[in-house]
């Protein structure tokens, strides 16, 4: 009887001892340092199982008060989940040496899990750190407008940013690595980042243009590839990463600035084209008479003031955009404006057989605004419409109050614009293939419309157009009350 | 009996002098304004030389020549008068009976002197 209950006392004792072990190491192994604790806790078991079998062996040996209160002791310890002494050493008997033994050892023990415990949030705070830093960096690589797309050694994503998910139409998931093929579809970009890796080392940036699509939606990128290398390992690449930004706009703008030179040299070289041919007419004696010859002279003049008024153009709008101008606004009457523009292109008009009607109101709309600059701009509007209009056409100003806006409408039965270049055609150097064939231009006139009436007195242009039928330009402007 | 050269451009004062700078040299003009104008005059008095310009409203140079060489059973030879001259594209040319690209602005004397020389033929009758 008395044997059994000494087993149960020692069994009892590992018990204890394990359990407070296993509470004061739990939050340890949860902290993500399991090498450690596990170490630990394989020592801690071994040594109370050496611990055990002398235990066992001497405490069969002693009385049974004593190892009832050393269970108590235990169970005290195990519900306060500490770790201390667990045996009074006192006594000087065998039970005594082996507490003595027993307390040493947990009092290591107990150092050694204070001592965890401190690490361990010291790593966690760490990690805390480096968690933020890392969802920082993403937050940051994601908020970038330019395509990010990196690719480890093997070819498979490691990374996208949300503007390089929209311009190749995926979802990029951080957790599930996977082939960059199975991500992108494109061939021809899939073709510069794996020659990329396939280079390696030899070659550790390049820039390419990469055209994207075809025809109309068609873009340009300019993609920045950069090997990456680890400090290391200086012999071979961990990966590649993918920078793509939109040059589309540019492009265009530096195809719309070269043709607008070559538009430009073309029409400056239609007048000198006469001035140079008459001039060597006259030199080489070819007028017949003097009414010959002075009409030659007369060539060369208007040539001429051809050519002067095509360069005043081009710098009329180069100064007006650059704010060299100086902006006079007063209230004036809109109506008067229209009138004079209407008397001033009559001439060219008749010319062409196309009927101008002027249907003004009797009320005179009031703007605040410079009066030589919206002169220009109705002009050009109306000018343009006599000359994309066939002969026999007509061309009708009208003007009305609408929404606080006093409204230019210059209709024409002209050649119409298509849909495609209706919003394109106040674009600086724009000319539709349409309007090239019809008539000449530089490209300027509505350009100038645009900026006079947008930028210079907070209004806005407005076309509506049909092929065939005509157009239909309307300028808003704020009206004084 | 004298040439007879069709010369195109949608810029009066260009056919003008290039029509009296050839008359002076003897030779018979007929004057187009645009592309189709020049094709039909083309078409009904087979001129024995075009020059004509590349830019025109309606039909360019290039297809009123195009057209000519297509339908004409002889090909009428041409010279190109254009201010846009390195920007064509040679290749278009190689099977139409352009003898000639030459750029604005133009000396009428090295025009005269290309079509005396390209019609000698029917300059010496």
């Amino acid at each position: 009887m008395i044997e059994l209950r000494r087993a149960g006392a020692v069994v009892l004792l590992f018990l204890g001892v394990g359990v407070g072990l296993h509470l004061l190491l739990e939050p340890l192994r949860n902290a993500g340092l399991p090498a450690m604790v596990k170490a630990m806790t394989l020592g801690a078991g071994l040594a109370l199982a050496v611990l055990g079998i002398i235990g066992g062996f001497l405490i069969s040996r002693v009385p049974k008060e004593r190892i009832d209160s050393v269970a108590a002791h235990l169970e005290n310890m195990v519900r306060r989940g500490t770790v201390g002494m667990a045996i009074s050493e006192t006594e000087a008997d065998a039970l005594g040496r082996l507490g003595h033994a027993v307390n040493r050892y947990l009092a290591f023990v107990k150092e050694e899990v204070e001592q965890s415990h401190l690490e361990a949030k010291e790593w966690q705070i760490q990690m805390k750190v480096l968690d933020a830093e890392k969802r920082h960096i993403e937050a940051v690589i994601g908020a970038i407008s330019d395509g990010v797309v990196v690719t480890d050694a093997f070819g498979d994503l490691v990374l996208a940013n949300a503007a390089a998910e929209n311009l190749f139409g995926f979802k990029f998931d951080p957790a599930a690595r996977r082939p960059i093929e199975e991500a992108i579809t494109d061939s021809s970009f899939l073709a510069l980042v794996n020659d990329m890796r396939e280079a390696g080392v030899l070659v550790p940036h390049r820039t390419i243009e990469w055209i994207q699509g075809a025809g109309e939606q068609a873009r340009t990128w300019r993609v920045i590839l950069n090997t990456v290398v680890e400090s290391k390992k200086h012999d071979r690449i961990s990966g590649v990463v993918t920078v793509l930004h939109d040059v589309t706009k540019e492009k265009e703008i530096a195809r719309m600035k070269s043709d607008f030179v070559s538009n430009v040299s073309h029409e400056l070289k239609a007048p000198l084209a006469s001035i140079r041919a008459y001039t060597e007419m006259l030199v080489e004696g070819e007028a017949r008479n003097e009414t010959e010859a002075k009409e030659y002279l007369h060539v060369v003049a208007s040539e001429t003031d051809r050519m002067t008024r095509l360069i005043e153009n081009i710098l009329n709008l180069s100064r007006l955009e650059s704010g060299l101008v100086p902006v006079n606004k007063a209230d004036l009457a809109v109506t008067e404006i229209l009138r004079d523009v209407a008397d001033v292109m009559t001439p060219q008009a008749v010319q062409k057989h196309i009927r101008l009607e002027a249907d003004l109101s009797p009320v005179f709309f009031r703007v605040h605004g410079d009066r030589d600059m919206l002169y220009q701009a109705v002009l050009n509007v109306v000018s343009n419409a006599i000359k994309y209009t066939p002969e026999g056409g007509q061309v009708r100003i009208s003007t009305y109050l609408e929404d606080g806006a006093v409204v230019v409408e210059v209709a024409d039965t002209g050649y119409g614009i298509p849909q495609e270049d209706a919003a394109k055609v106040f674009e600086k150097f724009y000319r539709s293939r349409h309007s090239a064939k019809s008539a000449k231009g530089t490209g300027l006139g509505l350009a100038l419309v645009k900026h006079v009436v947008d930028v210079v007195h907070g209004g806005r242009v407005a076309l509506e157009s049909n092929v065939g039928k005509g157009s239909i330009f309307r300028l808003y402007l704020p009206a004084v009350r | 009996m004298a040439c007879k050269i069709l010369v195109a451009d949608d810029e009066i004062a260009i056919t003008n002098v290039v029509a009296r700078k050839l008359q002076n040299a003897g030779l018979e003009t007929i004057v187009a304004g645009d592309g189709q104008e020049a094709y039909e005059l083309a078409s009904a008095e087979r001129p024995d030389f075009i020059i004509t310009d590349l830019q025109m409203p309606g039909m360019n140079g290039l297809e009123l020549c195009t057209r000519l060489a297509a339908e004409l059973p002889v090909p009428i030879p041409t010279i190109l008068l254009t201010a846009k001259g390195f920007e064509i594209d040679r290749a278009s040319l190689a099977h139409l009976p352009i003898l000639q690209v030459m750029t604005k602005p133009f000396s009428p004397n090295e025009l005269l002197a290309s079509v005396k020389e390209a019609l000698g033929l029917c300059a010496g009758k």
